[in-house]
């Protein structure tokens, strides 16, 4: 019995302003793996990422998310995570309340919040609002609001981004710990420890000249 | 130094305002000298000790000794001795201080009238206000400087709030008395605000070379991004800021959801909201604003009131779908779909709305019947809160259009319409009612309640089809 891919996008080509950003990429990914996406800065990982969550169109190719082409719907984003740019934070609540949010609008979560907050090393700032911590520990709350939901895949755009060495280790264990319960992870990194340490499958995209 | 040019400009420039201004503003004094109705005196001054209190408020929130961007970096961390960095800001403060002071007194007398000796009353009056005007700026450098002054300021606002509280509930009593002050009283009133302003202004020209730097870069801070929202005409960028600036440093007591699915939406803005006890108290105290205005004898300035107060109380429980409509991140993380967002959104707004719009007519006698206008404009209140919280920035590429009038960009004038068009249109039924006061206002009622719900259902069905 063959295992449908979690993702599988052929000949994708995306043009931005006139210029080619992605020619004839092609990226698989099946439930339980792992993939990094990597390549140098303008090599076009994050318009990938995009494409695959449905938020950029490409001119040419063909992308199924879950066995249907990706769109920005919340039947959609049940199934898919997007972790990128830091989110803008709702006003007036702590980081623990806006973990609970996610848990509570998906009426289930992937994990308690508590061994959420523990986990991510947030345990002693869960009553401040997000804006009161620094760089690294907002990207933190940012991943946890997306690992403590239910989802099948993670999209994520330079997960390292802000992270101390010792937090990329763990979130290294975490990353595949997802994938062994059966969700697929892609992420654009320039990390290639972080892609290593957690068992990821590499491709590498080279910037269209 | 000053060439005769520059003399010439200035010298023409108040010759040519003094003749634009100087006729209608010889009316205005010649309009002042009347008996004033004792019934109407004490709301008229409730409603100056509230622009008093605003004015305090303003002030405090300012700073208000701030510096321009390469001065804040420059010259106030140089060894230049404080009070030489900050003499233009000292004279910006005392023009702001005597324009706000002169209007302030103009506010005074045209309450309480000058039926004789109006040279005498005015002049008083004038002197009252200048020095309510620079005595509450000098209270806001002194605060600015020492925390002891900022709380003697703070308490002087909410004496303020008090007073126009008591002013407006106390009838016709204080008006009969205040009236008719005898002009020895006035005069010894006005002797004794300068002496205590001319008091409070050195101690501040002292405290002047005290103001803490953090405290002046911190003020400067804040005008730097009022600026730039105002140069960039860009004000949801300033708002944010204040937001933001609210809540960062600050801890919070995290309780868990009592509802789930979508209504969190809803119940996160309740929650927001009870956070910030002290603007919602300034929301509940507003709605007896309009009563005052009636009281007053200022029914145009009323039904403003009551329009202006209604769409700040819905507009101020939309900043999540302000946030999601600046960045739908987080709301792709929820996976809540847009139009049900934006249901459950309507909520928080239509009832806060309802609750403002209905306590402010109740409040003003116009009995229970016309309070239910309250709750049936509540979803129309949503809708135009909704839109202004999901607008677009300014489109400043736009056209400008030139009228004899002068140049309107249409850019900013759009942004400004949008939220507040839909508002008023599906106010109309309401309007109608309050206008022409039928005997039977329940068909109108009837309608308001109609097209608040069309108007809410459509918007929510057409708008939420955008993606999150």
């Amino acid at each position: 019995m063959t295992v449908e891919p979690t993702i599988a996008a052929h000949d994708i080509q995306v043009d931005l302003g006139g210029q080619a950003v992605l020619r004839e990429v092609d990226l698989t990914a099946a439930p339980g793996e792992i993939v990094a996406v990597i390549g140098e800065n303008g090599a076009g990982k994050s318009t990938l990422l995009r494409c695959l969550a449905g938020l950029e169109t490409p001119a040419t190719g063909r992308i199924l998310v879950l066995g249907d082409p990706p769109t920005d719907t919340a039947t959609f984003w049940r199934e898919v995570a997007l972790t990128g740019d830091e989110p803008a934070w709702y006003p007036g609540l702590s980081v623990q309340e806006h973990l609970e949010l996610v848990t509570t609008t998906h009426r289930d979560g992937r994990m308690d919040v508590g061994a959420a907050l523990a986990a991510f090393d947030l345990g002693g700032r869960a009553d401040l609002h997000p804006l009161t911590l620094s760089t690294g520990q907002r990207q933190r709350v940012s991943l946890a609001t997306a690992l403590v939901r239910p989802s099948r895949l993670l999209l994520l755009d330079e997960p390292e981004r802000g992270l101390d060495t010792a937090f990329r280790d763990r979130l290294a264990d975490i990353l595949r710990e997802y994938a062994v319960r059966g969700g697929a992870v892609v992420m654009a990194t320039h990390d290639l420890g972080l892609a290593e340490a957690c068992g990821a499958r590499l491709v590498r995209l080279e910037a269209v000249r | 130094m000053r060439r005769w040019q520059d003399w010439y400009t200035t010298l023409l420039t108040i010759a040519v305002v003094l003749a634009v201004v100087g006729q209608p503003v010889a009316s205005l004094l010649g309009d002042l000298a009347h008996q004033a109705d004792p019934r109407r005196v004490g709301s008229g001054l409730a409603l100056v000790a509230v622009a008093y209190a605003g004015y305090l408020a303003l002030v405090r929130m300012a700073g208000p000794v701030v510096l321009g961007a390469a001065d804040a970096s420059w010259r106030l961390l140089s060894p230049l001795p404080r009070r030489t960095v900050l003499g233009r800001t000292a004279r910006a403060l005392l023009v702001v201080s005597v324009l706000g002071g002169l209007v302030l007194g103009v506010a005074l007398v045209s309450v309480l009238g000058a039926p004789d000796l109006l040279p005498l009353r005015l002049t008083a009056a004038l002197v009252v206000g200048l020095g309510a005007g620079l005595g509450g700026m000098a209270l806001g450098v002194l605060g600015q400087a020492l925390p002891t002054w900022d709380t003697r300021l703070q308490a002087l606002i909410a004496v303020t709030l008090a007073a126009a509280v008591l002013l407006a509930v106390s009838g016709s009593g204080p008006g009969r008395t205040l009236t008719a002050l005898p002009a020895g009283l006035t005069g010894a009133l006005a002797c004794c605000a300068a002496a205590v302003a001319a008091f409070l202004v050195r101690r501040a020209w002292t405290a002047l070379d005290r103001v803490p730097a953090r405290a002046i870069l911190a003020a400067s801070a804040r005008s730097g991004r009022v600026a730039q929202a105002t140069v960039t005409l860009d004000p949801g960028a300033l708002t944010w800021a204040v937001e933001d600036n609210h809540w960062r440093g600050r801890a919070l007591r995290s309780r868990r959801w009592p509802v789930s699915g979508a209504w969190t939406l809803a119940w996160q803005e309740a929650r927001r909201i009870t956070r910030r006890p002290v603007r919602l108290a300034v929301l509940a105290g507003a709605t007896a604003l309009p009563t005052l205005a009636v009281n007053a004898g200022l029914p145009q300035v009323a039904a403003a009131l009551v329009i202006a107060g209604a769409l700040i109380a819905s507009v101020s429980v939309t900043s999540g779908a302000r946030r999601d409509g600046d960045n739908p991140a987080l709301l792709r993380m929820l996976a809540v779909g847009s139009r049900a967002a934006l249901a459950v959104r309507a909520l928080p707004p239509a009832l806060l709305g309802a609750c403002w719009l209905g306590a402010a007519l109740w409040l003003s006698g116009a009995g229970a019947w016309w309070s239910l206008f309250g709750p049936a404009c509540g979803p129309v209140l949503a809708v135009g809160a909704l839109r202004m919280a999901r607008r677009r920035p300014i489109d400043n590429s736009m056209p400008v259009i030139d009228t004899p009038g002068g140049a309107i960009p249409t850019g900013p004038l759009l942004w400004a319409l949008t939220g507040v068009d839909l508002a008023l249109l599906g106010c109309v039924p309401a309007f109608l009612a309050l206008a022409v006061r039928p005997a039977d206002p329940l068909p109108l009622l009837a309608a308001q309640m109609v097209t608040g719900l069309v108007l809410l259902g459509g918007y929510v069905m057409f708008s939420g089809r955008r993606p999150a």
